[in-house]
């Protein structure tokens, strides 16, 4: 029955789009395209929005987003998802700013808080490992106690009154005159290069593919399925703590209500951007690009005066066209 | 001449329950040596404890004459033991050279991969084992069959003295075969030791040239295919011979219940026509290709044909679905239980009901839980699917329980026609027995029972008649006992 499976399994070297480029180019391809043709029809209507004030004003609204999907974009491509993040985000900012509030060094405050989110990714890790539990239950769970643990600890108002010296991570930056070029966009910057980087080329960081690809071959071939997966959650938590450390300076203010739905933009981002919840596809360069589409669309709402409620439609309609073009060049190159 | 791996007296229970006794094997450089049994004899466990899956109870394993212990499977393969298992462990979205070399790939120092390299030393790779597939592809863009080959090549690629391949013609064309035996050939030409697992026989008797035989955990004999055969084989493996394993021939009626008449659907299938009368059993041989599979699917209604016709009892149908066709009375048992058959993470009552649902549900659409449980434990005793449990996944069936519960489910909806498609593929010999009883005593009930299948034996031991197909269209109808294997053959090739 498979036969003619067989014969055309590999006589058409080099024909078309579709066979010279892989599945993962063509969807960063086509997400490019599009945020370029949707930036060019808002800014025929809106001359500002590709101002250099207004790129900035995008990227540090969706900075905590862009650092939290670097983590969530390999926990995608290990066929996990991490809903925790939109707990740990404020936990973490409330946290440094206590830290820092009961007098700690600003480094201390910060290593200290990077760590704590760190442990609660172990802690999914953990559940999901030890008692096999699907992910999404073990992350919904922490981030269920985490929202109400951010109440307790706060009393549901929020923490205030940092050392000036911590401004330097959030809200300081290269003055251009016009608009404030600030740190912390360097500190994403870094990460995503670095994070990008290794995970295209580091043994150890393409792992992740294998394991999302197919568990069983990734176990046969001597990987600790478990351990690694202790990593990934790990720095996703960490990720998200950076994310709530810059937050923190950035309002000089930390609070129990930050990061609301943050999980669901940071995973529509991450999916537009090519990665595939079954596991073993999804880039930083493509989940990057699902941010900065995200953060356009937000921002051309606002711009526009249109009801805000419209964005949603948006993204939701981008976020199901992603998937079904992944789909259907899936099954093209199929046959 | 030490042998290159070497089993002296290994033991192995689980609880209670003994799986291996003081087995001994050895395989040497150069060396093809098949392991056959019935399953659940020993011959994953042996297979298990070797590459460090098991701990052994008992007894030493021997590599080149040194006592070694492998803890789990890659510890095996960096001593030079290779296990290519039965499920395929590569991962589709990766590349062929991706795959080959996971966790292995030459890095720099600081651990990046150099991608040049590694796609050159999977060329070198193939070059060795003389074939021809591109490292830079992904695997999932190729068959079963080649992935089957790149899980060697990946199996080698550890400098593996020992080669041990668990049923790897499960998934082949007859072609693919032919190719992996060549490359067996070429491995055996550099001295590599190979274990061959395998239920095929006539395969095992063409590669090997030693078969070591399993029996209830105890090895029975090592014999010479040159002066052996399948039937001293499988005597040896189950204490029965060739002549009992199928069961006697029925009485086939006159009256003609499913009548295909000029059936085509080029380039697939042209102009098939045969008849299944009540009561009988008819086999359908052919090559792997020859367009059986499909004539089936277009019958069953899951496929569209665009000339001929199929009536059924004298009334022609025209079936969209395969739900039409099940509600007509035409079931079709899947060459491939696991993809499109079983749903495997459900229990099996769900299963053998999943047919027949209308039948167990009320007026109202709710199920009739009752009917439904002695529905599946009469099916369960009906088809002796073990263990009697009906509430256990699917998953935790051995291969022949699930095929039986196949069978259960597809008899759940009172068929007057059943299709079967290679209904004993990776079963053991003695399920094997049970699934042609099955078949043969569905056949005395009157109901006209279609058998494809790639192993003539089985063709010629079950059917009252055998159609042969030749490149999608039938090149002969053989009727009587007395139908040799050599006819069948000829008319299947030429």
């Amino acid at each position: 029955m498979h036969d003619a499976q067989i014969l055309k399994s590999k006589q058409s070297d080099g024909v078309g789009l579709l066979q010279r480029f892989s599945l993962e180019t063509l969807q960063i391809g086509a997400l490019a395209l599009a945020i370029v043709v949707f930036a060019i029809i808002v800014q025929l209507n809106f001359p500002v929005f590709l101002s250099l004030p207004n790129i900035n004003v995008m990227i540090v609204n969706f900075l905590p987003e862009a650092i939290i999907a670097l983590g969530m974009t390999i926990v995608i491509i290990t066929a996990g998802i991490d809903l925790s993040v939109a707990g740990i985000y404020p936990f973490s900012a409330i946290i440094v700013g206590l830290l820092l509030l009961a007098g700690a060094p600003i480094p201390l405050a910060i290593i200290i808080t990077l760590a704590a989110g760190a442990f609660i990714g172990a802690i999914n890790a953990f559940i999901s490992n030890t008692f096999r539990v699907h992910p999404f239950i073990a992350t919904l769970a922490i981030l269920l106690i985490l929202r109400g643990v951010n109440i307790i600890i706060t009393g549901g108002s929020p923490v205030s009154g940092f050392p000036e010296a911590f401004a330097i991570v959030g809200q300081r930056g290269i003055d251009f005159g016009t608009f404030l070029l600030r740190y912390s966009v360097f500190i994403w910057l870094a990460l995503a290069l670095l994070i990008g980087y290794l995970l295209r080329n580091h043994r150890f960081w393409r792992l992740s593919y294998f394991i999302g690809g197919n568990r069983r071959s990734a176990r046969m071939s001597g990987v600790n399925v478990e351990r690694y997966l202790y990593f990934v959650y790990m720095l996703s938590g960490a990720l998200a703590a950076v994310a709530g450390v810059i937050v923190a300076s950035q309002f000089n203010a930390a609070s129990n209500s930050y990061g609301q739905n943050l999980e669901l933009r940071v995973i529509t981002a991450v999916v537009i951007g090519g990665a595939d919840l079954n596991g073993g596809a999804g880039s930083v360069l493509g989940s990057m690009l699902g941010v900065l589409f995200i953060a356009m669309i937000y921002n051309a709402f606002a711009m526009s005066g249109i009801s805000t409620y419209w964005q949603d439609v948006v993204v939701g309609a981008m976020l199901l066209a992603s998937i079904l073009m992944g789909e259907v060049l899936k099954r093209r190159r199929a046959n | 001449m030490t042998p290159v791996l070497e089993i002296r007296r290994a033991s192995k229970s689980f609880g209670s329950h003994r799986v291996l006794h003081e087995v001994s094997f050895g395989v040497d450089a150069g060396e093809v040596h098949a392991l056959v049994g019935e399953n659940g004899a020993g011959k994953s466990t042996l297979m298990n404890i070797i590459s460090g899956i098991h701990r052994r109870d008992a007894g030493e394993i021997l590599l080149n004459g040194e006592s070694i212990d492998p803890t789990d499977p890659w510890q095996a393969r960096q001593l030079g033991i290779s296990v290519v298992f039965q499920e395929l462990s590569l991962t589709p979205n990766m590349t062929v050279a991706q795959n080959i070399f996971v966790r292995r790939e030459p890095t720099s120092a600081l651990g990046l991969v150099h991608w040049r390299q590694l796609n050159d030393d999977a060329r070198a790779l193939f070059e060795r084992i003389g074939i021809d597939i591109s490292p830079t592809e992904l695997v999932g863009n190729y068959s079963v069959g080649i992935q089957q080959i790149i899980e060697i090549a990946k199996a080698i690629s550890f400098d593996a003295k020992v080669l041990i391949m668990d049923e790897p013609t499960s998934a082949l064309s007859e072609s693919e075969v032919d190719r992996l035996f060549s490359i067996i050939a070429e491995l055996k030409q550099q001295g590599v030791a190979i274990v061959f697992i395998s239920h095929k026989l006539g395969e095992v008797l063409r590669i090997a040239d030693r078969v070591s035989v399993l029996r209830d955990g105890e090895m029975v004999g090592v014999v010479n295919p040159s002066h052996s055969n399948q039937d001293e084989i499988i005597h040896m493996m189950v204490g029965r011979s060739l002549g009992d394993l199928y069961p006697a021939k029925g009485v086939v009626s006159d009256e003609i219940l499913l009548e295909v008449e000029g059936l085509s659907h080029p380039p697939l299938f042209r102009d098939i026509s045969f008849s299944l009368r009540r009561g009988e059993i008819l086999g359908i041989a052919g090559l792997v290709g020859a367009g059986r599979t499909e004539v089936a699917r277009a019958i069953f209604g899951a496929d569209r044909y665009s000339r001929g016709s199929v009536k059924l009892a004298g009334i022609k149908l025209d079936l969209k679905s395969p739900r039409q066709a099940i509600e007509k009375g035409i079931v079709y048992l899947t060459e491939d239980r696991k993809v499109m058959g079983l749903f495997l993470s459900m229990t099996m009552r769900d299963n053998i009901v999943s047919s027949a649902l209308a039948r167990f549900t009320d007026a109202l659409g709710l199920l009739k839980h009752r009917a439904i449980v002695n529905e599946s434990l009469r099916a369960i005793k009906q088809n002796d699917i073990r263990p009697r449990d009906d509430l256990l996944s699917m998953t935790s069936l051995s291969g022949g329980n699930q095929q039986k519960s196949l069978l259960a489910k597809c008899l759940s909806a009172n068929p007057k026609v059943l299709i079967a498609d290679e209904p004993t593929r990776g079963v053991d010999v003695g399920a094997k027995v049970k699934i042609h009883q099955a078949l043969r005593d569905l056949a005395n009930r009157g109901i006209g029972v279609i058998v494809i299948s790639s192993e003539l034996p089985e063709v010629l031991g079950l059917s009252d008649r055998v159609v042969v197909f030749r490149e999608g269209h039938v090149s002969a109808v053989l009727d009587g006992d007395n139908i040799a294997q050599a006819d069948v053959m000829r008319y299947a090739v030429q």
